[in-house]
């Protein structure tokens, strides 16, 4: 976290251009969420054939390298290869200045961008036309694109008419269909004018030494064919062994991109073109291009490569899905981000691309909400990836001292956390309604009850009130262990409470083993796995005693550090490999365990009560669970009513909450519209986390609307016992 | 090559018509030709450029849409030059080696309107010029797909010139000639195929240019709305033509 992180995402956040856009591209997004998933119907498989293809040429890239060089060669094509942007750039300039070349016409390609090859050749007086209408409109902006994809997905179509009205010297009406004809005439004239054309490569492919640039306006075609000369700027991370491997990424390539089957033009350049119709002309060239030069560049991905826990992220496709469906991509757009690769992905490529220092603004920005790595083209496993550049960067360079403290000292030992929970619950008095909530706290604390209210934390935590029930009784039903997790403890004892009762009448056996610590997702996210490897010891021992059935959870955040990152960071640490894994087999949501322990249940005879569900991030994606909640439900009689991205995080992930309230907010905002519009008086949902944020959402806007966890629904009323 | 299965050439109609290209199956030349004349008439079109086929040559398209008075302008290199010698003296063709040169810029000369000399760049650096001032100009351009892949609805053409892909993008209409034979199932299938024409040739070479187009260019780049027609042509036709040993 950063002031000019901070900054600029106010920026963003009060931009009313920006919000406009973001706004209206959301509502024409939503018919194709649908019409996305139903073009892909084997995404899984084919995914699965991407992952494969790029991991075998990442693996053999050495190889690939030498073999692409040797028949693009052998095509007449020249090869270049660049260390870095410098001699990429340099190579360019020098053959453009050989060539006496003035204009040039460039298609679309994060490549150039990445080392910024446009504005090294115009700084050498060398006019550079970007062919792609969305990345012509951020030239004549003179900014950075705001998405890999759509370049000016950030501008409202009043902002482009003004441009186009400027570059073309006649007024335009913010009209798409006369901005579009404006900028298809004032293109097709540079094309003939070009002395050289720029492109990038979407695959290239090492059998036959091809490239491939995929349009759907056609600018492709063109740049790369009009002009004499024509140079492929192309990422090492491109190539790949076959024809059949490149088949593979285009089968998915433009669903994940534009929901399209197919894009409208692949152009397969093998060598420059050639005519042997005139004798003697064989060497000369045809109609399309005279030259190809073909720029092969590192710039960083080598590194990555060699680093084995990062090389996946060298699969990426570009194809931006994990873009259009991040939550905070949705509140500020790709300038926010401050590099050339934005979103999740763009964290870990900008550690690599352009410096370790410059990814950690971007990593805080993560929410850990998972959508991303569900709709990767290439199964990247971008929200791992970022945990992983945290604790990096962490080891290179230490936590900040408060957090230090917090993670270090504090969550580390239990007792000293219910010491803090009970000085936090005396400090908090002068600043609690009647109604035990926080709606306003006084400076530097301000910002966290500007989007939410706060519960009081009552002074009788969740252990002193379960205080009877530390092991179970000694009996044929289930024994159910509950780790409760930091939230339910100090925040939301009741619903503790209400967890015990249920369970109960659902004939198990619960209990609340008196050990439990924090999870330490807090220290997790942030990169501190030593906390971490702490507490899960804490907690697998803990989580023995009277030795449990199951375990249940109301905390999806807790339950997937117990279920899947205690086996991992302890994978090697010998015996508590085994132990971690029993108690990974036993963790269960409340939802999800009830279903198990009553498989024949009977449905309830309906309440004509109306409820909306929302799905927590970790639940649905992290541990999968997301039909269960929506049975218990329906057995107990209730009417589902569902919201449109019922699945979207609510803004509470990561440490996005506590770092930047302000872009929480935003995402909690549209959650909070959504809840809304559904017309339900109840939203449930089966995270504590998500009760918080969505009940203190709600309260700011003085809504009727209630938010309950499943076992709050089903426990009714609970005596309070604080 | 085995004849394309019914399935198969509807689902390629059928893909090709989802995104966003009109196909027409013509049972013959003669329903080819007429189609295509409607469409040029439908728009206004006077000139037209075509990239090298068989099929056109073979359902005389040319001569069809000469006669109706549109200007046709053959784009193919070779195709050009022949097409300039007809009704002269001197055909390159028929000529000597030794004289082909001077037979080539004398042709070249007089359709740029310039003394071009009998050396080889001059020559190409001529008709790339006239040529480009052509297609510039064009309202249709007329391809013929070398094959067509029915799980997308894709056509694809393969040269070494340019030409096939200048005639496909440039022009305000786009008319695809594709020989049913030439459709196979999956892009896979089209891989394969691309593999065994170059099998057995002299010169083993990978096509300078492979193109793949599937329906109509499209941006999305404009906020509001994707939009059709971005700065490729209008309209893409594409005229399966059921000829059996079509254009082998």
């Amino acid at each position: 976290m950063s002031r000019g992180m901070r900054k600029r995402l106010h920026q963003a956040l009060t931009d009313q251009n920006l919000q406009t856009a973001l706004q209206r591209r959301r509502l024409m997004g939503r018919p194709f969420k649908h019409l996305a998933a139903a073009r892909a119907p084997d995404f899984e498989l084919l995914s699965r054939e991407i992952h494969r293809v790029k991991e075998e040429a990442m693996a053999n890239l050495p190889q690939l390298i030498a073999q692409f060089k040797a028949e693009a060669a052998k095509s007449g094509a020249h090869i270049f290869e660049a260390k870095d942007a410098r001699l990429a750039n340099d190579y360019v300039l020098n053959l453009a200045q050989q060539h006496n070349v003035k204009h040039i016409v460039k298609s679309k390609s994060m490549m150039t961008e990445e080392i910024e090859l446009r504005e090294h050749l115009e700084k050498h007086g060398i006019e550079v036309k970007e062919t792609d209408i969305g990345e012509w409109i951020v030239q004549l902006a003179g900014e950075r694109p705001a998405h890999i994809v759509g370049p000016a997905m950030h501008k409202t179509v009043e902002q482009i008419a003004e441009l186009f009205s400027r570059a073309t010297g006649q007024k335009l009406e913010p009209d798409p269909q006369v901005l579009l004809n404006a900028s298809r005439q004032a293109l097709r004239q540079s094309y003939i004018a070009a002395d050289m054309g720029i492109s990038g490569a979407n695959i290239a492919i090492a059998e036959t030494g091809t490239i491939t640039v995929l349009t759907n306006e056609g600018n492709g075609c063109m740049s790369t064919t009009l002009p004499p000369l024509h140079v492929a700027v192309v990422g090492y991370e491109k190539i790949v062994s076959s024809w059949e491997d490149a088949m593979a990424i285009i089968r998915l390539l433009s669903r994940s991109t534009m929901a399209m089957k197919m894009p409208v033009y692949i152009s397969y350049i093998t060598g420059p073109s050639r005519t042997s119709a005139i004798p003697g002309a064989a060497q000369l060239g045809g109609l399309g291009s005279t030259e190809v030069h073909i720029v092969l560049v590192d710039n960083g991905r080598m590194v990555m490569r060699e680093s084995a826990d990062f090389t996946e992220a060298l699969y990426c496709l570009r194809c931006g899905a994990c873009l259009n469906i991040c939550p905070v991509f949705g509140s500020v757009a790709g300038q926010t981000y401050g590099y050339i690769y934005q979103g999740g992905i763009g964290t870990i490529l900008t550690a690599f691309l352009h410096g370790m220092d410059k990814a950690e603004d971007l990593a805080s920005l993560c929410l850990g909400c998972m959508a991303c790595q569900q709709v990767c083209p290439a199964r990247i496993d971008i929200p791992r990836l970022i945990k992983r550049l945290k604790a990096e960067l962490v080891a290179r360079k230490g936590l900040p001292l408060s957090r230090r403290v917090a993670y270090g000292s504090i969550l580390k030992y239990p007792g000293r956390l219910d010491q803090a929970a009970k000085l936090g619950s005396y400090l908090q008095r002068p600043f609690v309604d009647k109604d035990a909530v926080i709606r306003k706290l006084p400076y530097p604390l301000n910002s966290l009850t500007g989007a939410i209210s706060l519960p009081a934390l009552p002074a009788n935590s969740l252990k002193n009130r379960l205080k009877d029930c530390s092991s179970p009784n000694s009996g044929a039903r289930p024994k159910v262990a509950f780790y409760a997790g930091c939230v339910a403890e100090y925040a939301y004892p009741d619903l503790g409470e209400a967890v015990m009762k249920v369970m109960r009448g659902y004939g198990a056996e619960p209990y609340y083993p008196r050990g439990q610590a924090c999870c330490g997702a807090p220290a997790l996210y942030a990169g501190d796995v030593k906390t971490v490897i702490s507490l899960a010891r804490m907690n697998i021992t803990a989580l023995e005693e009277g030795e449990p059935d199951y375990v249940v959870t109301v905390c999806p955040g807790c339950a997937l550090l117990l279920q899947k990152e205690y086996p991992e960071l302890l994978g090697n640490k010998l015996g508590w490999s085994e132990r971690a894994n029993r108690l990974a087999s036993k963790v269960r949501d409340f939802s999800q365990l009830i279903l198990e322990l009553t498989p024949s249940g009977q449905t309830k005879s309906p309440l004509n009560r109306k409820v909306t569900y929302h799905d927590p991030c970790h639940l649905k994606r992290g541990l999968g669970v997301h039909s269960e909640p929506r049975q218990l439900l329906a057995r107990e009689g209730f009417e589902l009513v569902e919201m449109f991205d019922a699945d979207v995080c609510c803004g509470f992930g990561g440490q996005v909450v506590l770092d930047y309230p302000e872009l929480s907010q935003s995402i909690l905002k549209r959650k909070l519209d959504e809840i809304e519009t559904t017309g339900v008086d109840t939203v449930v949902t089966n995270c504590v986390a998500c009760v918080l944020q969505l009940r203190g959402g709600l309260d700011k806007r003085q809504s009727k609307i209630r938010v309950v966890h499943s076992a709050e629904l089903l426990a009714g009323p609970v005596k309070t016992g604080g | 090559m085995s004849a394309a299965t019914r399935e198969v050439i509807e689902r390629f109609t059928a893909e090709a018509r989802m995104a966003g290209a009109a196909v027409y199956e013509a049972s013959g030349a003669g329903e080819a030709n007429e189609y295509i004349l409607k469409l040029a008439q439908k728009h206004q079109a006077r000139r037209v450029v075509t990239a090298k086929s068989a099929l056109a040559k073979e359902i005389g398209l040319r001569d069809c849409l000469t006669r109706a008075g549109l200007e046709v302008t053959e784009t193919d290199l070779g195709d050009w030059l022949g097409q300039l010698a007809e009704g002269k003296a001197t055909n390159p063709a028929e000529t000597a080696n030794s004289q082909k040169l001077e037979a080539i810029a004398a042709l070249v000369s007089s359709a740029a309107g310039e003394k071009v000399a009998a050396e080889p760049p001059a020559i190409l650096q001529a008709a790339r010029r006239a040529l480009r001032q052509s297609y510039l100009a064009a309202d249709m351009g007329i391809t013929e797909a070398d094959m067509a892949i029915a799980e997308t609805g894709t056509v694809v053409m393969l040269c070494d010139e340019g030409s096939s892909r200048l005639v496909s993008v440039l022009p305000l209409v786009h008319v695809t000639l594709l020989n049913s034979e030439g459709i196979v199932p999956t892009l896979d299938a089209a891989v394969a195929r691309l593999r065994s024409l170059g099998q057995g040739k002299s010169d083993s070479r990978w096509p300078s240019y492979i193109t793949y187009l599937t329906g109509r260019n499209t941006t999305g780049d404009i906020p509001g709305a994707l939009m059709a027609r971005a700065q490729g042509p209008a309209e893409e036709h594409i005229v399966l033509v059921n000829q059996a040993g079509g254009n082998q």
